[in-house]
């Protein structure tokens, strides 16, 4: 039997071709035309079997043998080379998510890095930047495969050191939230959507991994990420506020304390946590049912033996701009307008995704000049949640459902279903740049569109 | 950016096993064909449930166009029962979800016509199972249980009991679901004659979001092993329409035929349902499933 090849698998295909006629910086590594310095990291793709809990074995992919892959840490502006061997059976390419690298080195095909094929091996080179927290993970089409791209092992943390760190904290912890097992649920008055059997936090489900130790007295930064392909998550800790200090990696102008905080997929937080509170708690979702299909951590005081407890926060609204500057953004130089759409399939299917009327490849390419400042005022005229990420760049939030703000730095923001929002960044590195919704059901089918400069 | 809980599957399991050796317990005593519910709630069940912490309330509205007359200078048909010509049957099914895999459903049937005002016909309880989702059928598959009540002057038989296996899926724009059903009397004329054979089955197309339309087929084959001939079967062909307004509600209307002499010629039907969640959700908070 022959399938038709979607025309995101065609675009990865031809790019795993063109891998090795890409730009010699680059793919140098697959070559072998010069004595290569040895790589500053080493990431081997691999099929693994991951033990989330006694008896519970998840068949994914992973960075190293491990969930998440290994946490890098490297100085912000020094050059890094980062091997990455594939030993699956499918292309792979690895993205650096919230970097400002070159389109080559981004780790997204349709922006022309390349796939790394099967048994290959390839050098990601680039310059670490901007500071803050930031995080890989792939960027591969999966489709109606649900145990591809995102749904996979396939993320780890990355944390760009900045040149001063106040460092205002005594423990800094690293926490990856994760949704396995998807399958196409749903259906009935809605369409298809991903659903999960369970749901991890460092790859190990509540209960079932080494706790958090933690002393009387200390401030902890917790480093936040939701590696979920599509699901947004709800966390709190038990008996503490939690201080929202950074989103995705960038410090925010008010930081604000939280009973409970909100992560979007590929969305991150910095959290500073005052340990003041002595027991064994949980660090956990705030709905049952995703509590108890894993997501939650134990966060356990030193010479505390008790069992974990959880306490229901105050329930919280979550808006970002309590966390900015209330004042309006300068005007842009440009305002590129952008509206949100489904195309239903069927109870029995995912949506279609289109952007200005259309889907990925054929949505319009904007074209951008350097240096300019573009305004994106997006619509979403959808019944979904949409975390938008704009690639290789850091906007700026400038209005939420028609009221300004400013100030709230992020590479990826929640339009809500049946609202607007506006985001402004400066066009300052040339290349292809990928626009998407980071939920993999969306960008797979259509939400996506690139942006070049001119 | 939905999700269903993960559900382990080995307690449901053991649940549904219950379920099947007391009905089969029920059914082998002896038994016998008894569709109390003809024309009452004229609805091709889908495999889900209703979710926990919350019920959903439907009203059945069905109007018999052309159905069985009463005997000259009689009130009731030949059978001894209400006619059903020009009846309408009301039927309010409340259904509350128990946890993620099991439901509980209550009936109130009642009908009106000329001359007879509104009657009270009887009640149904209807417990209900499903294969968890984590179980990753291909399918949808679930298990009602139905025992209940009705006056005899609406059904030849007053007790009965129906298992009704239920197997659906929903596959782009395409949903199919069939429901084998078994009935059994406990008491009237069809208590001797053993198990009957009821299936229903659906098929139906999505044209947009909101409009699904397609065919709804009820049968009564009569006895399991020893079918009725066709001309005295149950067979009913419903051409109908669901529309998808939202998740709270759920509306169908479907207009009905029967081509055998053992069922009523016209039918029209119409289903309402409305959702109700009991766990207090503010969009956008912490409580909140998006």
């Amino acid at each position: 039997m022959t399938r038709r090849m979607n025309r995101r698998e065609f675009v990865a295909a031809a790019a795993t071709i063109a891998a090795g006629a890409a730009a010699p910086d680059v793919v140098r590594g697959l070559r072998g035309l010069e004595p290569e310095p040895a790589a500053d990291v080493k990431l081997e793709i691999a099929p693994l079997k991951l033990e989330i809990a006694p008896k519970k074995v998840i068949d994914t992919v992973a960075y190293n043998g491990a969930v998440p892959g290994p946490l890098i840490r490297w100085p912000e502006g020094k050059p890094i080379a980062i091997d990455v061997t594939n030993r699956t059976k499918l292309p792979e390419i690895v993205h650096w998510h919230g970097q400002w690298i070159p389109s080559l080195a981004d780790g997204a095909m349709e922006e022309g890095s390349p796939m790394i094929a099967p048994g290959a091996m390839y050098r990601y080179s680039f310059e670490a930047r901007p500071a803050g927290f930031r995080w890989y993970h792939a960027h591969s089409f999966a489709g109606h495969h649900l145990d591809r791209g995102l749904y996979t092992g396939q993320f780890g943390c990355f944390y760009v050191e900045p040149k001063e760190n106040p460092g205002r904290y005594d423990q800094e912890i690293f926490l990856t939230l994760h949704d396995w097992n998807a399958y196409m649920g749903g259906g009935g008055d809605a369409s298809m959507d991903a659903v999960y059997d369970y749901a991890t936090i460092n790859g190990r489900m509540l209960g079932h991994g080494d706790p958090l130790r933690v002393r009387e007295g200390q401030r902890v930064l917790l480093h936040l990420v939701n590696a979920s392909a599509t699901l947004m998550h709800w966390l709190a800790l038990a008996g503490h506020d939690m201080t929202v200090v950074a989103m995705d990696g960038n410090a925010v102008p008010e930081p604000r304390k939280m009973q409970a905080v909100r992560l979007a997929p590929a969305e991150r937080l910095d959290l500073l946590v005052e340990m003041r509170n002595p027991g064994v708690w949980v660090l956990g979702e705030t709905r049952k049912d995703l509590r108890d299909a894993g997501m939650g951590i134990v966060v356990e005081y030193a010479g505390q033996t008790a069992e974990a407890r959880w306490m229901e926060p105050a329930e919280t609204e979550w808006d970002y701009r309590p966390f900015a500057h209330a004042q309006a953004a300068a005007p842009p130089d440009q305002v590129i307008p952008l509206l949100f759409e489904s195309k239903f399939a069927g109870h029995g299917e995912f949506d279609y995704w289109t952007i200005n009327g259309k889907s990925f490849p054929k949505t319009e390419t904007v074209t951008l000049t350097e240096g300019k400042r573009y305004r994106v005022a997006m619509t979403n005229r959808s019944m979904d949640d949409h975390p938008i990420h704009l690639h290789r760049h850091t906007f700026e939030v400038t209005s939420l459902e028609g009221r300004p703000l400013s100030g709230l730095l992020k590479d990826v923001v929640v339009v809500k279903a049946g609202t607007t929002a506006a985001v402004d960044f400066t066009a300052r590195n040339p290349g292809s740049t990928l626009f998407h919704c980071h939920q993999q059901t969306h960008m797979d089918f259509g939400f996506m569109m690139l942006f070049r400069y001119a | 950016m939905r999700r269903v809980a993960g559900l382990r599957g080995g307690e449901t399991w053991w649940v549904l096993s219950k379920v099947l050796v007391l009905a089969g317990c029920g059914l082998g005593i002896s038994a016998v064909g008894a569709a109390a519910q003809n024309n009452y709630e004229i609805q091709v069940y889908g495999a889900d449930t209703v979710a926990p912490q919350s019920t959903m309330v439907e009203l059945h509205s069905n109007f018999t166009l052309e159905g069985t007359k009463p005997l000259r200078g009689s009130a009731y048909a030949a059978d001894r029962m209400f006619p059903t010509d020009h009846a309408e049957h009301e039927t309010v099914e409340i259904t509350n979800g128990i946890n993620g895999w099991s439901e509980v459903g209550f009936y109130i049937f009642t009908a009106e016509r000329s001359g007879q005002g509104v009657q009270w016909m009887g009640d149904h309880i209807r417990p209900r199972v499903r294969a968890p989702d984590s179980w990753h059928l291909p399918v949808g598959a679930s298990l009602s249980l139905e025992f209940g009540y009705q006056r005899r002057v609406f059904s030849t038989d007053t007790w009965t009991l129906e298992i009704r296996p239920i197997i659906d899926k929903t596959t782009g724009r395409w949903y199919l679901a069939f429901n084998p059903a078994l009935d059994r009397s406990f008491h009237g004329e069809s208590v001797n004659q053993g198990v009957t054979f009821a299936p229903a089955a659906k098929v139906s197309y999505d044209f947009n979001r909101v409009v699904s339309g397609g065919l709804e087929y009820y049968a009564d084959y009569g006895k399991f092993f020893d079918p009725d001939t066709l001309h005295n079967q149950q067979q009913q062909f419903f051409p109908a329409i669901d529309l998808n307004v939202s998740p709270a509600w759920e509306i169908n209307f479907g207009v009905g035929i029967g081509p055998t002499a053992g069922t009523d010629r016209w039918i029209v039907k119409g289903i309402l349902g409305r959702h109700f969640e009991w766990k207090h959700r503010r969009a956008g908070s912490s409580d909140s499933m998006q």
